[in-house]
This record gives C-alpha cells, sequence and structure tokens, in this order.
C-alpha cells in the first residue's frame, strides 16, 4: 500500500536536499498559531495538514491571504471543515505558509517506472500541465549536461531563455532537479516526487517550490 | 561470443525437419532459400513422406543422419514437437552435435493454451538438457549472408546471383511479419538491400534480443544494428544493452505502441507521469539510439549508417536542380530541427557563378543553391564538388529530377567517378535524391552498386542526413565527456 508524505514533511524532505521551498511552520493548538505570526510573513496561506486529505480546496481547507489578526479565526474554520469533510482523517496540524510571489510555473518530479526506476520529469507547471503536456523524461542516474539537455527538449526552455523578455533562472532550476535526483536514489521507498508549481523567478534569483507531494 | 550463436550463424550443416516437396510450405521454401543462397555445407531435409526435395537426399528421422548436424530447423505442425523431441534425445545418446533449433513452426506458447505452453514446454526442456539453444517457435527464420545461411520460409524474390552479398547490417525483429515485409521491401530497392545477419526472434523462448545485441556487439561485420521492438520485459536491461553498444556502432530501433503518448504525460497530483513509451522515447534521448517511426525511415538510415560516413558536424548544404523540390526538401529541412545551412565562402559562390547556368540561384537563401533544369551532367557533378570542398559544408544533399534532355546513365557515372574518388565520397556525406521513380530505376542502381545511396524523395534525404547528424554529435559528446573524465 503506498502512501503520502504529509505536506509539510514533504518539502522538509525536499529542503534537506535543498531544493528551495516556501517557508512553513505547523501550528497544533491556537497558541501555536499565535506564536508562528512572529515566524512568518502575513498575509500567509493557512491549510490542514493531513495525508488523508488530498483535496484541501474542495474540503475547504485552503485559505490564501490569510491576515496576522484572522489567524485564529482560520485556525478554528479549517479544523472545522476538515472535520466535516472527512470525519475519519488524521489530521497533523495546521500549516502556515509563506506567500510566496508568482513567477514561472514549473513542474518537476520522478516516478518510479516498473521496468526503468525513477524517472525524472521537468516541465511547464501550473494547472493546465495535463493540456500541455510540456514535459521531458530522463532515466537516472544523470548529470548536469543531460539535465541542461533534458530542459532543452521542452517548450518551457524557450520562456526561461527570454522569449517574453525576462530571463529566468536556469542554473537554479539544473539544481532542483539534480536535487530530485539524488534524493531519489538514495532513497529508494519514494516512489513519486511532484512540486507544482515550482515559482521560477528572474535569473539569479532562485525559485520557491509552492506544492509538494512525496508518494511511499 | 557465445559459442552456440556461432553454430547458429555459421552452423556445420543443417537438417530440416519438416521439409516438403510442395512449394506452398514453409519446409519446401526453407530448402530452396539454402539452395539459393549457396550454403557451402550439408542440407538434410527430414520428412517421411518423399526420397528428394530440390536434389537433396531426405532422412526419415533426424536420428537416421550420421553425419554432424548443428542447426535444426523445425517446420512441422507443432503438435509432432513431443515425437521429433524424443528422436533428439535419440540423437545425442549416441551424438552430441546439434547446438540450436531455430524453430519457425507457430502454435506453441504464443496462443496461451495449455496446449501450446506445453509444446513449447517440451521443445525448451529437451533443448535446456543438452545446451541447445532455441530461436523461435513462431518466427520466420535466420539469414547470414556472409556465412550463406538462410533459414526462412520468405520468398524475396532477390536474384539468385544477388544472393549472399556481404552487407554491414544486422537486424532482430520481434514481429514475424514485419521481418518479412522489411525483407521484400529491402529486395524491392534499386539494388537489393543484402544484410549481414537477419534474425526474426519470435517468441523468445529462449534466444532474445540482449543475446542477440551483445553478439552483432562481438561481430565486426556488423556496422550497424536494426530492431523491430514491440517490447521486452526487462526494459532497463535492453536500454543498458543498447547504451553500451551504441558507443561503438550505431543502433536504430523501430518502436510501436507510440499512441499511448497523448494520453500518459504528466499529471500533477493523480494520473501516471508517462507511459511506457513516453520513458522509452526518453531513454533512446538519453542514451544516443536512433529512434524511427516507420520501416521507409527505417530502411532508409540502416544502408545510409552501413553506406555512408558520418557528416562532422550539422551543416547540410542543399543543391537542387528545380524550385518545387528544392522548396519541398527545404520545408522538410527545417522540420527535422537538427540540421543547419551553412554559409559557404565567397569564394565557393563565384566558384559557383563560373560552373552554373547564368538563371541558377546562388545562396538565396544561404546554404540553398537552385542549379536549374538547364544543369548539365558536368554542372551537376562540379557544382557538387565546389560544394564539397567548402569547409564550411558538413554534408550535401542533391536533389534532381531528371528532365528527358538530361541523359540519365552519364549523370550517374558523372556522380560515380565524382564520389568514388577518395578525396570526396569518403569525407563529406552525398544524399543523393534521383526523384523521378522508375524512369530513374537504372540510373540509381548504377549508383547504389558503386555503394552510393540514394533516396526516393527529398524528405527521405533530409530524414538520413537528420540521424546521422545526431549521431555523429551524440559520438563527438561521447568523447567530450570522457576527455573531461
Amino acid at each position: 500500500m503506498s502512501r503520502f508524505l504529509n505536506e509539510f514533511d514533504a518539502k522538509n524532505l525536499l529542503a534537506e536536499y535543498g531544493v528551495p521551498m516556501v517557508k512553513s511552520r505547523v501550528a497544533h493548538t491556537k497558541e501555536e498559531a499565535e506564536k508562528i505570526t512572529d515566524e512568518i510573513k502575513f498575509p500567509a496561506v493557512m491549510k490542514v495538514l493531513s495525508a488523508d486529505i488530498q483535496h484541501k480546496t474542495e474540503a475547504g481547507c485552503v485559505f490564501l491571504g490569510v491576515e496576522k489578526d484572522k489567524a485564529n479565526e482560520i485556525f478554528d474554520k479549517i479544523c472545522d471543515n476538515a472535520r466535516t469533510y472527512a470525519p475519519e482523517a488524521v489530521i497533523d496540524g495546521i500549516l502556515i505558509q509563506e506567500m510566496a510571489d508568482s513567477s514561472l510555473e514549473v513542474i518537476v518530479g520522478m516516478k518510479k517506472d516498473p521496468q526503468f526506476g525513477p524517472v525524472l520529469m521537468v516541465g511547464l507547471g501550473g494547472i493546465y500541465v495535463e493540456v500541455f503536456q510540456d514535459v521531458s523524461l530522463r532515466l537516472l542516474p544523470i548529470d548536469r549536461q543531460e539535465v541542461q539537455r533534458m530542459l532543452e527538449e521542452t517548450r518551457l526552455y524557450k520562456i526561461i531563455k527570454g522569449a517574453r523578455g525576462t530571463r529566468y533562472d536556469e542554473e537554479t532550476l539544473i539544481d532542483v532537479l539534480l536535487s530530485i535526483s539524488k534524493m531519489s536514489l538514495e532513497q529508494p521507498d519514494i516512489e513519486e516526487i511532484d512540486i507544482n508549481p515550482l515559482f521560477l523567478y528572474e535569473e539569479g534569483k532562485g525559485a520557491k517550490g509552492v506544492d509538494a507531494l512525496i508518494r511511499m | 561470443m557465445d559459442q552456440n550463436l556461432n553454430a547458429l550463424f555459421d552452423p556445420e550443416n543443417i537438417a530440416v525437419i519438416g521439409a516438403s516437396n510442395n512449394p506452398l510450405k514453409a519446409g519446401y521454401t526453407v530448402i530452396q532459400n539454402l539452395n539459393q543462397i549457396g550454403y557451402p555445407k550439408k542440407v538434410f531435409p527430414v520428412t517421411p513422406s518423399e526420397k528428394e526435395i530440390l536434389g537433396r537426399d531426405c532422412y526419415e528421422k533426424l536420428s537416421d543422419i550420421e553425419e554432424r548436424v548443428e542447426l535444426v530447423v523445425l517446420a512441422t505442425p507443432a503438435k509432432l514437437i513431443y515425437h521429433i523431441m524424443e528422436d533428439l534425445t535419440v540423437r545425442f545418446q549416441t551424438k552430441n552435435d546439434v547446438k540450436v533449433i531455430v524453430c519457425i513452426a507457430a502454435d506453441y506458447g504464443e496462443t496461451r493454451t495449455e496446449e501450446g505452453i506445453r509444446r513449447q514446454e517440451c521443445l525448451m526442456d529437451t533443448a535446456k538438457k543438452y545446451g541447445i539453444r532455441v530461436v523461435g517457435p513462431n518466427c520466420i527464420g535466420i539469414i547470414d549472408n556472409i556465412n550463406r545461411v538462410d533459414t526462412t520460409f520468405v520468398e524475396t524474390l532477390i536474384p539468385t546471383e544477388m544472393r549472399g552479398r556481404k552487407g554491414g547490417i544486422s537486424f532482430i525483429s520481434q514481429s514475424g511479419a514485419m521481418a518479412a515485409s522489411i525483407l521484400m521491401m529491402g529486395a524491392s530497392q534499386p539494388v537489393p538491400i543484402s544484410m549481414n545477419k537477419f534474425i526474426s526472434i519470435g517468441n523468445m523462448a529462449d534466444v532474445d534480443f540482449i543475446d542477440l545485441l551483445e553478439y552483432f556487439e562481438q561481430d565486426e561485420d556488423t556496422k550497424v544494428i536494426g530492431m523491430y521492438l514491440e517490447g521486452y520485459p526487462d526494459g532497463r536491461k535492453l536500454i543498458d544493452t543498447l547504451a553500451r553498444i551504441v558507443k561503438k556502432k550505431p543502433v536504430v530501433v523501430l518502436k510501436v505502441g507510440r499512441s499511448s503518448i497523448g494520453a500518459l504525460a504528466a499529471n500533477s497530483h493523480t494520473g501516471s507521469l508517462a507511459g511506457a513509451d513516453a520513458v522509452y522515447e526518453a531513454a533512446f534521448r538519453q542514451y544516443g539510439i536512433t529512434r524511427v517511426c516507420t520501416i521507409e525511415e527505417m530502411m532508409d538510415i540502416l544502408q545510409a549508417f552501413d553506406a555512408m560516413h558520418l557528416p562532422g558536424g550539422d551543416r547540410c548544404f542543399l543543391l537542387t536542380q528545380a524550385g518545387g523540390p528544392g522548396i519541398y526538401c527545404t520545408d522538410a529541412f527545417v522540420e527535422e530541427k537538427i540540421l543547419e545551412f551553412p554559409r559557404i565562402t565567397d569564394n565557393t559562390k563565384e566558384r559557383l557563378k563560373d560552373i552554373l547556368p547564368p538563371m541558377a540561384n546562388i545562396c538565396s537563401p544561404e546554404g540553398y543553391a537552385d542549379i536549374t533544369a538547364a544543369a548539365t551532367v558536368e554542372q551537376h557533378v562540379e557544382s557538387l564538388r565546389a560544394v564539397m570542398e567548402d569547409d564550411n559544408v558538413d554534408s550535401v544533399i542533391l536533389v534532381t529530377v531528371v528532365p528527358t534532355f538530361l541523359p540519365r546513365k552519364e549523370l550517374a557515372e558523372g556522380f560515380i567517378t565524382l564520389l568514388k574518388n577518395k578525396e570526396y565520397g569518403s569525407k563529406k556525406p552525398v544524399y543523393i535524391c534521383i526523384m523521378a521513380g522508375g524512369y530513374v530505376w537504372e540510373c540509381r542502381k548504377l549508383l547504389e552498386e558503386q555503394g552510393i545511396r540514394t533516396f526516393t524523395t527529398p524528405a527521405h534525404c533530409v530524414t538520413a542526413a537528420g540521424h546521422m547528424a545526431e549521431y555523429h554529435k551524440f559520438l563527438k559528446r561521447q568523447k567530450g565527456e570522457k576527455e573531461h573524465e
């Protein structure tokens, strides 16, 4: 039986491997949430932390742009909505995370193929991933040059290279892909990794993973 | 190299069980093919119902043959397998000679019936007991043009005098029907394709892709490997094997099952990341394996790899004798996304101006010249020479439609004189398209007989030129990385 890491653990594991992720904290109580308001820049995102609830938006458990003084109120609301939506779900807490500045949306991932082992993926991210299907795949292991060639196969690459004027941080994206590759090889229990979107910023300004999923 | 696989391609004497005098039966065609290819050792037809087949004496049973038999071709109905394996056991009581069985009969494991599976088990159990390798069942057989072996039951109508010519292509097919089509289409070229080794692997009960790829990897006569692939149980192992081989010689794969790719791309949270074909595609790109999508493309590129030298880069000059075909070719060229139009020197442009008729279009756009329908044989040849001598050119596509006033034979001879000269033909590849169907068949034949490849349409030239440039780039990258280490 496969299981998902909760979002907080997934992000932490990715961050350990050097993948830049949005800053987030977990609150188990309203008091903890109160404290976190000093650590994280508000307005922020608040959502339920539960590996049992995959469709958090549908469950009414995601709130964007929450103001500092509303944190308490939203904390209760998320708990109530989660209990109504999925009474059986184990709730690990409430995730409070920074609102990342939006930018070019990239999808980065890995999935194990039954025959070929881990397969690395990169492409144009966002909610239309399936529509555009602009992805490139590679088997592992992989080196920097091959990651570069993999990227060059996508239409995303033209955007990164400044098709609309702005050039994006290609080197950081390559680093992210190499980190995912390293993580996939070192953690054989991981079946699937999916970061979408990863906001890729202007050249030299890095990237930030917003949503992440890890399936074991 | 597996010693038994040596016996597959170069056996000492062959027994054909299920040989027949009926020209409609596989057991007849096998004997006929062995006769026509000029297999130099002995062939023993085995059948209880005939005395002689195509001039060869028949034997009632395999165990009756006194002389050494290394290869057994099984062409009998599958239900007789139990009986034949019993007789093989009898033979092994006194002899220890059979090394390979090629089972061209069907109705074995592929039927997935209890009986079919039992027949295959009977064949395999006996073979394993005596260390015999098995090709098939459910295949069309093998051909080795160097050792003059042909156990197939495919009639290609290649004239007998053309059989057994040496070629550098070795081919493996997972489908018997595709294998037969490829043989037949290859036979219908201006000069029939004569492969080095050809094998249809059928059910892969024993000998499979990896065995053969490793054999061809070591085989010095194999310049390029082609394969028709539907699937392989251990894809990773197959890819790793291919990845190792392509560093030494090109491998061209016609992998089918592409159509699922559309439905199976990336999916952010729910679906599968990629279908099996998308992963194969990625692996082919990653490891420098040449993938083709059609049989025609397969044949073109196999022949190009076999007959031509790799280009030194992507810059391909397009020399056309007519506007329409030139534009048609340019479209294909640009869509290929691999080749680049070179910028030739002013000196070469001047030379072209001197050589060509006054209305010729020289380098508008760059890398393109229309020598016009008025071009003579000499103007064809000399403009090609001028372009080939330019250091900015890595390869040339030459398209000509041959109007009635251009003598075809002289045109072929002119190209031959130029390209057989070591200064030219062995330095840069020239992809020649003489696009006038049967009208220029003899002209193409003259060129092909000299080992100069010709292509049916300009688009075929572009595809071949693109794959060749891509493979060159891959090898260069490999070399660079090796030096870097």
